[in-house]
């Protein structure tokens, strides 16, 4: 915050207030947020879903649309209040004096115009230029965000770049006319790691070489302290706590501040209970029903092993072009190798931590072993039976290995009460009667943490940790012995996701399961895991258990890889 | 406590506009007059004992031989307008209810069926469906009709021809879009059987798209049932429909005697225009893309 | 781009194969073919001598090989009601409801998609709540329906157009046009505007629904934040997307009016295809009624072509190429 009256702030936000007008009432997504920043500085803006950070960002730009409206208080860009300006004076400031970059571009990038069309429309927008100069700066601009051969690229369309270069190209576009702030909403967070890594260093550098001031939106604290020099922290549409970065990552004062650092894995020791303190036990999960492990082991056999396993996708041919293949006219497309030959042992009772980008082949190779996918080739075999049938439409053989999926809402059928959903499994495979399903529900429900009553609900009544706390439930329902976790606190705010992660390790202990767990989060499978194992487009570069791996990686790509990873600063003693 | 079920919710969405709510009750209204229709028509219109000649194209408010007022006029031949005009609903109802009850039953299945089956089998399928998709449905009924003859069974064939493949194409769209999602791969890597994940995952949530095109499938046949009839090749002059009626009464049109097509017409619009709106409604509520 | 082109030209010729199959077989399997070739009451001996010459005692799938090489050739047989050569009587008929389709699609097109953006842009107007009421009409009446209320008002009442019937017409390349004439035009305004109606009401709606959608879209907030204004964000990027599916729609309701001119046609007694194919229905005239289905299936398939030919260009996310 800028402290002093040395120079007129660059932007002065007082009492800023935006409502929402839902079915349910008015909402104050923004409620009396105050803060200032100066020419050149950055400022981040934290805060969990909910918090207001973004709407603040959108309120600041003007770009509220209805059912919402800035409610009251001022704006005052370089002492020019914004609030109630008339559009047409709004439009020319934006993209001029104050722009903004999103979260996910391949929904900014209109589609259908190449990258070219959108930069000279950005440009025009402004001034009136001629098609060539438009294409120079446009290569110009291209350059600056480090985009390789920009000549080429300003006449690709957008689904023909990667994520991270698309959102090069929106942050040129943001850049186009030297604004003097820069809004960037969530801009890192649908990118892998290491293009994350490289975008804020860039940022950092083309802030600073251009003077421009620059707020940050984060829901990640550590994005925030690697780029930020001063923080705030939201909560429900208010600031809780602004100071400068180190001060507030080290010494928090609101307790909101604390709990939500406290949440964090990398603050933690390895499988530590996270948030320290508070919160009633919950309800021991149900006893096993013996019926339950049916086939006798294998003597001698591993207890979970992927056996030099591959899956390729690859697009069908239509008749025509089958036929034209068949003949050797045409080339058939290159396949994708999602998965290349890995092999895997998972010993009893261990939790395995498979980590790596997009494109890495974790979730294929996560569902080849859940039994949702049949490997291309090789085997999977759980307690020495292979987990998928063979031939043109394999089946699952097991219940043993069962999964839980990123997305709660999505891995919830949205019109089948959650109770339902728990007891359908087990009612199908005989591990519960028909009479005593009801009491098997509540009970599983109270282990994870639920009200018993809930069972009569439907899933959109739930919120987002509490529908994941459903999805351990009918995964555990079931009973397996093996737990495949697909990215399951990845779209979950920091503080539910400790409590997600609190709860996977207390019913792991309790119910001796064996886990792989699947996390694009370093450090959450720090955490949580006793090995680790490193993927890198389809293969496994590096394994070992977790602490050797994170603290002395051996293969490139790892090093890399964690070297990516924004850190915290150290909390004070 | 609100009731939180999908129907219910659905219904809180829907009660909010006027608009489709008003329609709503023109519609059920109108369903409910046509299946009273023979206890409060004040004359049978089939019964051709009551047709007086002398009574024919009389206009609205002539009281007729028979002593009893008729609103609407009376028609060519002499019958009683309001009393066809109810059974003409009636009959126009049945054949787009019975008709889109039974499209809907063909298409879904052969819609779900193909996203299951899945490779050359569902390409076989859904090609067959797009050709006949790129047919106009005018076409077919009338070539169907044609080539089977008058009647209600044969007209219901015809506009079942012309409609099942639209629930099919949405059956199957719908189908695919859920087959990928989580919840579908989580009940079938249970393992459940997948009758069980088709019947009770996927078909349940495929619903609200295809109730849209239910509605809209519906007016449509009425439509088409009417456009048939006035072309002659729809139902037999003995049990008219709304649009014979309107066809009936054309020849009259020029000479001045309106409303013996003009009534059945507004009746048919009516009907139309309700169900339309209802399923504008609908498709709004449903459509993902349009929440904010 | 060039095999993507192929293989559709051979799925087009593959589909109309099975199209003229399905037609003959259909034929075959509903009455007796030589009904197609000659009228019900001839002579035995003409009768028999047809049998022979035109080989119905041979196998099916050699009757079908002579039907494709006779339809090939241009020969549908003759008609029974009008007894000329179907294709000629087609052809001659053709313009006719050419003229009334083209009018009536483009002039739904040319006042319909402006009006559906606009009722897309501003939702909550007086103006769009109107047109979208205008559009439910145009959607729900049924053609014939508005067609008689045309006649009623404009050529009974106010007298200000004819009822029906074509009017004078010009020629051009060798086709006689109305459009060209001023008695032609006052007969093509009604039919056309009936059948426009519903066309009208199709492309308002589904412009106001893709323009809903895209306005909601991040790519608009993103222009809208880069300080583009509004008109360009409506031409450059609306309007761009919203053409994907509303060229598709066009193209196929092109094929479907010109199947639905039957019913204006009646009404207004258009001298057009449609009409002749009502005509033949009810006089069971076979041979046109094979003509006219193999027509349509043909024009039918050739603007899916074309219309999967645009799609091509409209959408880069179809072609092939990765940077």
């Amino acid at each position: 915050m800028s402290t002093g009256a040395a120079a007129t702030p660059l932007l002065e936000v007082v009492d800023l207030t935006t409502q929402f007008f839902t079915r349910a009432g008015v909402v104050k997504a923004v409620d009396g947020v105050s803060f200032s920043l100066r020419r050149g500085e950055v400022m981040g803006l934290v805060g969990e879903s909910g918090s207001g950070k973004s709407v603040t960002g959108f309120s600041i730009i003007g770009l509220i649309d209805p059912p919402g409206r800035v409610a009251g208080g001022s704006v005052k860009l370089e002492g020019r209040e914004l609030v109630g300006l008339p559009a047409e004076e709004l439009r020319s400031l934006r993209g001029r004096v104050v722009s903004m970059v999103f979260q996910d571009p391949l929904m900014t990038l209109n589609p259908v115009l190449t990258i070219g069309e959108q930069i000279r429309l950005a440009i025009e927008a402004h001034e009136t230029v001629s098609a060539a100069e438009a294409r120079r700066r446009a290569i110009a601009g291209l350059a600056q965000v480090r985009i390789p051969r920009p000549e080429a690229t300003v006449d690709f369309y957008p689904h023909q770049l990667s994520g991270g270069m698309r959102q090069r190209v929106a942050i040129a576009i943001a850049l186009l006319h030297r604004p003097k702030l820069i809004i960037c909403d969530e801009p890192t967070t649908a990118l892998d790691v290491s293009i994350q890594a490289e975008i804020l260093a860039e940022m950092k550098e083309l802030v600073a070489e251009l003077g421009t001031a620059l707020i940050w939106i984060s829901h990640d604290l550590a994005t925030v302290a690697s780029i930020a020099q001063h923080v705030a922290v939201m909560r429900l549409g208010k600031i809780v706590e602004a100071g400068p970065t180190l001060d507030v990552l080290t010494r928090p004062q609101h307790a909101y501040t604390r709990a939500l650092l406290d949440a964090l894995p990398s603050r933690a020791k390895p499988g530590e209970l996270l948030l320290r303190g508070g919160g009633v036990p919950d309800a021991a999960p149900p006893a096993r029903n013996p019926a339950a492990t049916v086939a006798t082991p294998v003597l001698n056999a591993p207890y979970f092993v992927a056996d030099r396993v591959s899956k390729r996708f690859e697009t069908r041919p239509n008749a025509l072009r089958g036929l034209g293949q068949k003949l050797g006219l045409v080339q058939p497309p290159a396949a994708v190798m999602a998965v290349d030959e890995v092999s895997l042992v998972v010993p009893r009772g261990e939790a395995l931590g498979l980590v790596g980008e997009s494109g890495s082949g974790k979730s294929t190779l996560g569902r080849m072993a859940a039994g949702i996918y049949a490997p291309s080739s090789g085997t999977v075999r759980f307690e020495g039976r292979p987990v998928m049938s063979d031939g043109p439409e394999p089946k699952k053989l097991t219940t043993r290995v069962q999964t839980i999926f990123q997305d709660p809402f999505a891995s919830l059928n949205p019109r089948m009460r959650i109770g339902e959903g728990i007891a359908e499994g087990p009612l199908a495979h005989g591990l519960v009667s028909k009479t005593g399903a009801a009491t098997y529900v509540r009970d599983w429900l109270a282990a994870v943490g639920l009200d018993p009553a809930f069972a009569e609900r439907y899933p959109h009544q739930f919120s987002g940790g509490q529908r994941q706390r459903v999805a351990i439930a009918r995964a555990l329902a079931m009973q397996p012995d093996l737990v495949v976790c697909d990215e399951p606190v990845a779209s979950l705010d920091v503080s539910i996701q400790a409590q997600i992660i609190n709860l996977l390790m207390r019913l792991r202990a309790e119910l001796g399961l064996t886990l792989i767990f699947i996390s694009h989060d370093l450090s959450v499978v720090r955490h949580l895991c006793d090995r680790v194992a490193v993927m890198y487009r389809g293969r496994i570069v590096e394994e070992g258990p977790a602490g050797e791996v994170y603290d002395n990686p051996q293969h490139d790509y790892t090093r890399r890889l964690l070297a990516a990873v924004p850190v915290l600063p150290e909390a004070a003693a | 406590m609100r009731r939180e079920t999908p129907i219910a919710r659905f219904w809180s969405e829907f009660r909010e506009s006027r608009v489709a709510v008003a329609a709503l009750v023109v519609v059920v209204l109108m369903i409910g007059v046509a299946l009273l229709a023979p206890l409060i028509a004040p004359q049978n219109p089939y019964d051709l004992a009551n047709l007086v000649l002398s009574d024919a194209r009389r206009p609205p408010g002539y009281v007729g031989s028979s002593g009893y007022t008729h609103w609407l006029g009376t028609d060519a031949q002499g019958r009683d307008l309001l009393s066809a005009i109810l059974y003409g609903l009636r009959i126009s109802l049945q054949m787009g209810l019975v008709a889109g009850a039974i499209a809907f039953a063909i298409g879904v299945t052969l819609g779900i069926a193909a996203a299951y089956l899945g490779g050359r089998r569902e390409a076989f399928i859904m090609r067959v469906i797009d050709l006949q998709l790129a047919f106009p449905a005018i076409l077919l009924a009338l070539v169907i009709s044609a080539l089977l003859g008058q009647g209600k069974a044969q007209l219901i064939a015809a506009l079942v021809a012309a409609q099942y493949a639209y629930f099919a194409r949405t059956a199957h769209g719908a189908a695919s879009a859920e087959r990928g999602k989580d919840y579908v791969e989580a009940a079938l890597s249970t393992p459940l059987p997948a009758r069980q994940v088709i019947w009770r995952h996927i078909l349940p949530n495929c619903l609200p798209p295809l109730i849209v095109v239910a509605t809209v499938q519906v007016a449509n046949a009425i439509a088409l049932e009417a456009t048939l009839s006035f072309l002659g090749v729809g139902l037999p002059v003995t049990e008219p429909s709304l649009g014979s009626l309107i066809a009936n009464g054309f020849q009259y049109m020029l000479s001045g005697r309106y409303w013996i097509s003009i009534y059945p017409g507004l009746a048919l619009i009516l009907l139309i225009v309700a169900i339309n709106l209802v399923g504008d409604q609908i498709r709004d509520q449903v459509n993902p893309r349009l929440k904010r | 781009m060039l095999t993507h082109v192929i293989e559709r030209v051979l799925q087009a010729l593959a589909v109309m194969l099975v199209m003229s199959a399905l037609v003959f077989v259909g034929v075959y399997a509903i009455g007796n073919p030589i009904d197609v070739l000659i009228g019900p009451d001839v002579s035995q001996d003409i009768r028999l001598d047809t049998i022979a010459r035109y080989g119905l005692d041979k196998p099916l799938w050699e009757q079908y090989a002579t039907f494709l090489g006779r339809v090939l050739h241009g020969d549908f047989g003759r008609s029974f009601v009008f007894g000329m050569p179907v294709l000629d009587l087609i052809l001659s008929r053709l313009p006719a409801t050419l003229e009334l389709t083209l009018a009536a699609v483009f002039g739904a097109a040319l006042i319909g998609i402006p009006a559906g953006i606009y009722a897309g842009y501003r939702p909550d107007s007086l103006i769009s709540k109107a047109i979208m009421a205008l559009s439910i009409l145009g959607f729900s009446v049924p053609t014939f329906w508005i067609g008689l209320v045309l006649i009623m008002t404009f050529a009974v009442e106010l007298q200000w157009l004819p009822a029906g019937g074509r009017g004078e017409t010009a020629q051009l390349f060798g086709v006689e046009w109305s459009f060209l004439t001023l008695d032609g035009l006052s007969h093509l305004f009604l039919p056309a505007l009936n059948l426009a109606f519903f066309k009208l009401a199709l492309m308002t709606r589904l412009a106001r629904a893709g323009t809903r959608e895209v306005m909601l879209t991040d790519t608009v907030k993103f222009a809208r934040a880069a300080g583009i204004t509004e008109g360009v964000i409506l031409r450059r990027h609306v309007l761009r997307l919203i053409s994907i599916p509303l060229v598709t729609v066009f193209g196929l309701e092109f094929a479907s009016t010109l199947a639905f001119a039957v019913v204006t046609e009646t009404i207004f007694s258009w001298p057009g295809i449609g009409k002749l194919i009502i005509d033949s229905i009810q006089s069971l005239d076979r041979p046109v009624m094979v003509a006219y289905l193999m027509l349509v299936a043909f024009v039918f398939i050739m603007i899916n072509f074309l219309v999967d030919l645009t799609y091509f260009a409209l959408d880069p996310r179809l072609r092939k190429g990765r940077a």
